[in-house]
């Protein structure tokens, strides 16, 4: 017993954390997958500029049936307007594409790395359960970071190349800078990697708990659509406020000047708590589960 | 006397004269839901050995081995490795053990390089300038420097063995635990592995390595730990056990039938054998019964120890376990004759 306590006392020799945070990066990025996916999504906003611009709807101000701010009357105003369409791409991914990036990137950290063996291997070297924790969470992060990146950047340059930089209106009608426009879409950038953060923690969580990378991704999936479904029934609003998606509309307000913070904060700090709650499920059971 | 056989109650310390021990369980025990995967083992590794661990698919071979190394939680009892409890100590022993456990694990995507580079980010006793190089070495060692930047999902089963060996000995160790090595490997590579196996040897490290195949154990091993159905059921130093069990000599001589007859009037209970006859030495020793042969006229041609072969002892062993744990479950033991006592 007096050794153990001695040798608890005396720091186990470890590799630089930042070191592994690079070997993990490395991994992740080397991952054809990844790079289908991150493709596939910085393409999104390029196709959906040109379908706007071919659909060439001149002025449809009037308000169709989906008058409520959300995606799709998003898309209506992205036409003609630069500062929109990154921001109404995003909003539209949102709804279930990127969600799905988090999860795959989540599925694979440590369900595919189980069923690989690999996860064994850095077990061995040995890297702590919570160090690796603490590396994979990383990597989902960096994976959703890289997706709304490529977006907003893909988004503004499609905007500026299809409807030039004269036409960075906001909602509200006010007419920005390109500075203040790019403000505008890294915040509706970096809002969305918060709540990719939130799906990915999850992912993360439910990726702990089994070998099967495809039962993450499917399980993240179906609440994702389940979740909508619980959102659009008015008798369960007394359940809304614990839906992770229940503010993803809020995204168009980052357009309107000046942004009304409330709905953008709620579902924020919804994505901590999600965040914080989901990391110590996948904490508790990576530090007891069998490698 | 460093042979203990299950059943045998040695006190601690006294089954272990040839000096400190790198891995040690006491009371084992691991239990899937009902299912008892390993029950009761006291295992010693000692410090220097290469250790066979033997047993028959399913035996808990590679349970103990995952506890050995903390990867998994014991349900009951205690594993010290290089001195460190277990799995609390781990990141304070795994840095000097190499480990290969149920086969090599690797991303199909990267090559064999990038697939090590990864791992060896990951080491604590390599400086982040050294990691190149201890990975080239690496390769060179298990001779895969050639195929390294090839795609890990090409490679063939052999090659996948060898780069999990390469992890394994990606820095120096102090001890290398080895599950089922020679897996698909084709004879040459099963040679090399123990050339490598001797060279660890030589160079002072503890080696684990847990195998089915008795050839490899009675070839590579100072010591052996049987294990039968989740029990050790045998361990010791290998010549040791060989020799355990009933001592006997192996006579050959043209004349049998002369011999036997010399023998039956001094007391000494001998059988016919292949090439000669098989004589009981717990009646007599060995330069009784020569004198006795000699004195009759009996021609002899050689007389040896019977080695009671590994495969025999084995046989007998997990043989006599099966029978035993069918009557009354995992607590039979059995002890060095072979004959069960419940």
């Amino acid at each position: 017993m007096t050794q153990a306590t001695m040798t608890a006392r005396e720091r186990a020799p470890r590799a630089p954390l930042t070191r592994l945070l690079r070997a993990e990066l490395r991994w992740i990025f080397r991952r054809p997958r990844t790079l289908v996916v991150l493709g596939m999504l910085a393409l999104l906003p390029v196709v959906v500029g040109i379908a706007l611009t071919l659909v060439d709807s001149p002025g449809p101000p009037g308000g169709g049936p989906n008058g409520a701010g959300g995606g799709e009357s998003l898309l209506v105003s992205a036409g003609g307007n630069a500062l929109v369409l990154p921001v109404a791409a995003l909003g539209m991914a949102l709804a279930l594409l990127l969600p799905l990036a988090a999860a795959m990137a989540g599925a694979d950290a440590v369900a595919g790395e189980t069923a690989h063996g690999t996860l064994r291997g850095w077990l061995l070297t040995p890297v702590s359960r919570g160090r690796l924790l603490l590396v994979k969470a990383f990597g989902v992060a960096a994976v959703a970071v890289a997706a709304v990146v490529a977006m907003a950047l893909t988004g503004i340059v499609t905007g500026l190349v299809i409807n030039g930089g004269g036409t960075l209106f906001t909602l509200s009608g006010t007419t920005l800078s390109f500075p203040a426009a790019v403000g505008k879409v890294a915040l509706a950038a970096g809002w969305v990697a918060l709540q990719l953060w939130a799906v990915g923690a999850v992912a993360l969580a439910i990726s702990t708990w089994t070998e099967h990378p495809m039962l993450v991704v499917v399980s993240v999936l179906a609440g994702t659509i389940l979740f909508s479904v619980l959102g659009a029934l008015d008798a369960l609003d007394w359940l809304h406020p614990f839906l992770l998606n229940d503010s993803w509309q809020a995204i168009g307000d980052v357009l309107r000047d000046p942004v009304p913070t409330g709905e953008l904060t709620e579902g924020a700090l919804r994505a901590l708590c999600y965040i914080a709650i989901a990391l110590s499920i996948a904490y508790a059971r990576l530090t007891t589960k069998d490698g | 006397m460093s042979t203990t056989l299950a059943g045998v109650d040695v006190p601690e310390g006294a089954s272990t004269p040839a000096g400190p021990l790198a891995a040690r369980t006491r009371g084992l025990r691991k239990t899937y839901g009902r299912t008892v995967a390993v029950d009761q083992v006291d295992l010693d590794v000692p410090e220097g050995a290469v250790l066979g661990m033997l047993g028959p698919n399913g035996s808990g071979k590679t349970t103990t081995i995952r506890m050995l190394l903390g990867l998994v939680r014991p349900t009951a009892g205690e594993v010290r490795l290089l001195g460190h409890p277990m799995p609390e100590g781990a990141g304070h022993a795994l840095p000097d053990v190499g480990a290969l456990v149920e086969g090599p694990g690797f991303h199909p995507f990267l090559s064999g390089r990038e697939n090590l580079l990864r791992m060896a980010a990951a080491e604590p006793r390599l400086t982040t300038s050294d990691i190149r190089g201890a990975v080239d070495a690496a390769l060179e060692r298990v001779g895969l420097s050639a195929a390294a930047n090839r795609r890990y999902r090409g490679y063939s089963l052999g090659m996948k063995q060898r780069l999990g060996l390469a992890g394994a000995l990606l820095v120096p160790r102090r001890m290398v635990v080895l599950d089922e090595p020679t897996n698909g490997l084709d004879p040459a590579g099963t040679r090399e592995i123990r050339t490598i196996i001797a060279e660890l040897h030589a160079a002072g490290v503890t080696v684990l390595v847990s195998s089915h195949l008795l050839a490899e154990v009675e070839a590579t091993c100072t010591h052996v730990a049987v294990l039968h159905a989740g029990t050790v059921v045998a361990q010791g130093e290998l010549a040791e056990l060989l020799e355990s069990g009933s001592p006997s000599l192996l006579v050959s001589t043209p004349d049998t039938s002369a011999a036997m007859e010399a023998l039956r009037s001094k007391r000494i209970p001998s059988r016919l054998a292949p090439e000669g006859i098989r004589v009981d030495l717990t009646a007599a020793t060995a330069p009784e019964v020569l004198a006795a042969l000699v004195r009759a006229d009996v021609p002899v041609h050689e007389a040896r120890r019977a080695r009671t072969g590994l495969e025999d002892l084995f046989a007998r062993l997990t043989q006599q376990e099966a029978d035993e744990s069918r009557m009354d479950g995992l607590s039979g033991v059995v002890e060095a004759d072979g004959e069960a006592t419940p």
